[in-house]
C-alpha cells in the first residue's frame, strides 16, 4: 500500500505561489467539519482508502475520552466534614498561607492546567522577540514528536565521536584515561557486545567481519548536555505515530472475531452473517 | 546599593549553614490508583527485598462513596467496604498528576497525618518538621502543578526536608544488577548509587511511559508517553462485556477485579482468537476454547460472596433449566456469571497495538524505540539490555513474554534485549526511593530543607529540582 507523507517544512516562506504542501497533522476537529465528507458508495467502490471519515473519527475521539473517565456518571464526591478533627490534627502548625488556600480552593481540572500551559506557550512563541523566547521555541521544534516518522537519529542527536576515529582502537580497551569520572568505562560494562576487560588477542582482531560496529560511547560532556536539558512539554512527549507498518485490525463489534464484513449503512464490521444480523437489528447506525 | 548588601550576607549564610536534613525520611510515591507510602529504613538497608518493603504500604489514592450513599476516604477503602456494587471514586490525581490537592489533603490527613485515623505507626507522621519528605511524580510534570504541589508540601505540612522527583527514575536506585543477572558491582560496605542505564516502562493506572535513566536521572529528551493504562483497560473490558453481556457501566470496581484475575496478554493473538470464535465450535468435538473462555461469577453483596474465576461450563444455561423444572435448590440460579472469551486477550492488547481502538499511536514496544531513536545510538545496546518493566499492568500474565518478543523483533538483531520486572512492580519505585535515602550525602545535594525554601521561594525550589541535580 502506498503511502505519502509530507515531512515538515523548517522553512518559513514558500518560493512558490499559490499553493504549499501542508504536514497532515491527523485528525482536527476544527477542519473536519469543512471538509466534505465523501459518500458511502465511494467508501464502497475504494476500500484501500486508510483514512478515516470525520465521523468516524470524531467516534473515536469520543470512544477515548469515555475509556478515560473515572465514573460513568459525572458525580461530585465531597469531603466528609471532620469533626473538630482538624483543629486537633493541626496542633502546632501555623495558620495557613495564601497560596495553599488558594491551591485548596482550586477547582481547576487537569484540562483547565493543560489549556494555561498551551496558552503560555503559544504567547511565548508569538511574542519571540528576545533571545529567550527564540531559545525556547528552537526548543520546541527539536523536542518536538512531529506527525512524522523520524529517522533513527535526527540531525539534533549529538552524535558521538565519529566511528572511524575509534576504529584504530577497536576492540576498546576497558578504561580510557582522558574520562576522569569513567562514565564511557561503566557504560561498556553494560553494554553486552563489548568484550570483558582481560581480553585474548588473536589473529582474527582486525578481521573487518568480526569487527565491532556498535558506536562509541557519548563523552561526559555530552552525558552532560543531555542531562541537563529540561523536560519536554506534556503534549511533546506523547507517543508518535507506530513505527512498523502495520495495517489496522478490524474486529467484529458484535463478537469482538476478525471483522471481515464491513456493514452497508456505517462503518462497523461484523465478522460473519449471523453477527451482521444482530448488528442490523440493534446496533446499526448508531454512533456512539 | 541594596542588592550589593544581600548579596554577601546570602553567600555568607549558604556558606555557613548548609543546614542538615532530618533523619527520619517519608516517602510517598503518589500514584493515580494506589499511593505508596512509610518510612525508608535506616542504612544499610536490609539486603532482603522482602524486608525492605516492609515499610511500605500501598493505600487506595480515592476518595470512594457507595451507593448506600457513605464516604470512605483512603486506606478505610480497602478495609471497611463490603458493598462493592455502584462504587464511585474521587481521584485527586488526575492522568498521573496530582492535580487536586483539596481531596488529596484530605487523604493525606487521614492516613498519614492525623494520629486518630492513621492505620499503624508506621504510617503515622507526627510532626512533619522532623521528617523529610521524598515525593514523586509523574515525568512531563506542567510547571503549574509543581509549584502548586512544592508549595502546598512546605507551607501546610512544612516538611523539614523535601525532595521531589520523577517516580520511574527511582528505579536506578535498586538492585537491578542482580535483577539481569549481572554480577553486582557495589561493595557491600560503599553507599548506595544508582544503576548507569536503566530504560523504566512504567505502566500504570493512567498512563504507560517510557523513561531513560542515566545514573539515576532521567534523559528528558527521551521520555514518552502512551495515554493508556489500567483504568483504559478496565472501562473498554467493561464496555465489551456490557454490549455482549450484562450492563455493566457502572461497576467499575467490580470490572476492575474481574479485569486483574482473568485479562492476559496473548503471545499468539490471531490463534487465541480463533479458538475462541464460536464458528470454530463444533458439535461432538472437544471445545477449541477448552482453557481460554472462562466463567467469572459476580460477586454476590446480599450473600457476602466474593466473585472468583472458574472454567467455562458450556453446559450451564441447560443445567440452570433442568434444576428449575426439577425444583431443585435455588442455589446455581442466583449466581451471576460473565463468559469471557477474546476479551481476556483483546483487552490487554490495546497497550500493544492502540490502533485497535483507532488510536494513532505506538504500542509499548514501539514506544520504547521511539525513546531510544533521539539518545545517542552508542546508548542504544546498553538500554535495551536493561529494560525494567514497572507499573500494575506488568502484572498481567503474558506482559513480559510477549514484550520480550516484540522488542527482540523489531529492534536491532546485534543488541541483546532483556526484558525484566522486578519481584514487586508497583513498590519499585518506593523501594528505590528508600535506598535513595540511606545514601544521606545525595540526599543532601538534590534536597531542600524547610529553611531554605524559606529563603529563598517555591519559585527557586523549582528550578532546583529541574535543573540543578
Amino acid at each position: 500500500m502506498y503511502h505519502v507523507e509530507v515531512l515538515p517544512n523548517t522553512s518559513t516562506s514558500h518560493a512558490t505561489p499559490g499553493w504549499t504542501y501542508v504536514p497532515d497533522k491527523g485528525f482536527d476537529p476544527a477542519k473536519a467539519a469543512i471538509t466534505p465528507s465523501l459518500g458511502r458508495k465511494r467508501g464502497i467502490r475504494d476500500p484501500a482508502r486508510t483514512d478515516v471519515s470525520s465521523r468516524q473519527a470524531n467516534a473515536i475521539v469520543r470512544h477515548l475520552a469515555e475509556l478515560d473517565r473515572e465514573n460513568h456518571r459525572d458525580v461530585a464526591i465531597s469531603i466528609p466534614p471532620r469533626q473538630l478533627k482538624d483543629a486537633a490534627g493541626r496542633g502546632t502548625r501555623t495558620k495557613t498561607t495564601s497560596n495553599v488556600r488558594r491551591i485548596l480552593q482550586s477547582q481547576k481540572t487537569f484540562r483547565n492546567y493543560l489549556d494555561d500551559e498551551e496558552a503560555a506557550l503559544a504567547q511565548a512563541a508569538s511574542s519571540a522577540t528576545g533571545a529567550t523566547a527564540a531559545q525556547r521555541l528552537s526548543l520546541n521544534k527539536i523536542t518536538k514528536p512531529s506527525s512524522s516518522r523520524r529517522s533513527s537519529t535526527p540531525a539534533t542527536t549529538p552524535r558521538p565521536d565519529p566511528p572511524t576515529s575509534r576504529a584504530k582502537k577497536d576492540p576498546p580497551q576497558p578504561q580510557k584515561p582522558s574520562s576522569a569520572d569513567n562514565i564511557p568505562a561503566t557504560v561498556q560494562q553494560d553494554t553486552p557486545q563489548q568484550p570483558e576487560s582481560g581480553l585474548i588477542k588473536s589473529q582474527y582482531d582486525n578481521d573487518p567481519l568480526l569487527k565491532s560496529y556498535t558506536p562509541s560511547a557519548p563523552s561526559a560532556r555530552i552525558m552532560r548536555a543531555l542531562l541537563s536539558e529540561p523536560p519536554l512539554t506534556y503534549n511533546a512527549s506523547r507517543a508518535g505515530p507506530p513505527i512498523t507498518g502495520k495495517s489496522t485490525r478490524r474486529f467484529c463489534c458484535i463478537c469482538g472475531y476478525w471483522g471481515k464484513i464491513r456493514c452497508r449503512n456505517c462503518p462497523q464490521r461484523t465478522c460473519g452473517i449471523e453477527c451482521y444480523k444482530v448488528h442490523e437489528d440493534s446496533r446499526c447506525g448508531a454512533f456512539f | 546599593m541594596g542588592s550589593a548588601k544581600a548579596r554577601p550576607s546570602g553567600r555568607y549564610s549558604v556558606a555557613q549553614a548548609q543546614p542538615l536534613l532530618p533523619d527520619k525520611t517519608f516517602i510517598i510515591d503518589n500514584g493515580a490508583y494506589t499511593m505508596k507510602a512509610g518510612y525508608a529504613p535506616g542504612f544499610p538497608p536490609p539486603e532482603d527485598e522482602e524486608n525492605a518493603l516492609s515499610g511500605c504500604t500501598a493505600i487506595p489514592n480515592a476518595i470512594a462513596k457507595t451507593r448506600g450513599n457513605r464516604i470512605y476516604v483512603g486506606a478505610q477503602i480497602g478495609t471497611n467496604v463490603t458493598d462493592w456494587n455502584e462504587m464511585l471514586f474521587r481521584r485527586p490525581v488526575e492522568k498521573g498528576y496530582t492535580v487536586n490537592w483539596e481531596a488529596q489533603k484530605e487523604i493525606w490527613e487521614t492516613s498519614f497525618f492525623d494520629g486518630k485515623t492513621v492505620r499503624s505507626k508506621d504510617m503515622h507522621v507526627a510532626d512533619p518538621e522532623d521528617v523529610t519528605l521524598i515525593f514523586t511524580e509523574a515525568p512531563n510534570a506542567l510547571p503549574a502543578l509543581q509549584k502548586n504541589a512544592d508549595e502546598i508540601i512546605m507551607e501546610e505540612w512544612g516538611f523539614g526536608g523535601y525532595f521531589r522527583c520523577v517516580g520511574p527514575s527511582l528505579n536506578a536506585w535498586n538492585e537491578v544488577q542482580l535483577l539481569f543477572g549481572d554480577s553486582a558491582l557495589r561493595q557491600p560496605e560503599s553507599a548506595i548509587s544508582p544503576t548507569e542505564c536503566l530504560l523504566v516502562v512504567d505502566s500504570g493506572y493512567s498512563h504507560t511511559i517510557v523513561t531513560p535513566v542515566y545514573k539515576g536521572q532521567p534523559l528528558q529528551r527521551g521520555i514518552r508517553r502512551l495515554d493508556l493504562g489500567g483504568k483504559h483497560l478496565t472501562n473498554y473490558l467493561k464496555e465489551l462485556v456490557s454490549i455482549r453481556q450484562y450492563n455493566m457501566v457502572d461497576e467499575t470496581y467490580i470490572m476492575n477485579e474481574v479485569k486483574e484475575s482473568v485479562c492476559f496478554v496473548s503471545n499468539d493473538f490471531a490463534n487465541d482468537l480463533e479458538r475462541t470464535w464460536k464458528g470454530n465450535r463444533r458439535r461432538g468435538q472437544p471445545d477449541p476454547g477448552e482453557g481460554v473462555v472462562v466463567d467469572y461469577v459476580l460477586p454476590d453483596p446480599n450473600g457476602g460472596k466474593k466473585g472468583f474465576v472458574r472454567p467455562h461450563d458450556p453446559l450451564l444455561g441447560f443445567k440452570k433449566r433442568k434444576a428449575v423444572l426439577s425444583g431443585a435448590g435455588a442455589e446455581p440460579l442466583s449466581e451471576d456469571v460473565l463468559v469471557l472469551g477474546n476479551e481476556r486477550f483483546a483487552v490487554p492488547e490495546i497497550l500493544f497495538t492502540p490502533s485497535d481502538i483507532g488510536m494513532k499511536s505506538a504500542g509499548i514496544p514501539d514506544l520504547i524505540l521511539e525513546s531510544l531513536s533521539v539518545l545517542p545510538p552508542a546508548l542504544h545496546p546498553a538500554f535495551l539490555a536493561n529494560v525494567l518493566v514497572v507499573g500494575g499492568n506488568s502484572l498481567l500474565p503474558g506482559f513480559m513474554e510477549r514484550l520480550d518478543t516484540d522488542l527482540h523483533q523489531i529492534a536491532s538483531a546485534e543488541y541483546v534485549v532483556r526484558v525484566r520486572r522486578p519481584k514487586d512492580p508497583i513498590r519499585s519505585a518506593w523501594l528505590g526511593a528508600s535506598r535513595l535515602a540511606t545514601n544521606k550525602e545525595e540526599l543532601r545535594k538534590i534536597a531542600v530543607t524547610r529553611q531554605e525554601y524559606q529563603e529563598h521561594g517555591s519559585a527557586w525550589v523549582g528550578r532546583k529540582f529541574t535543573a540543578a541535580l
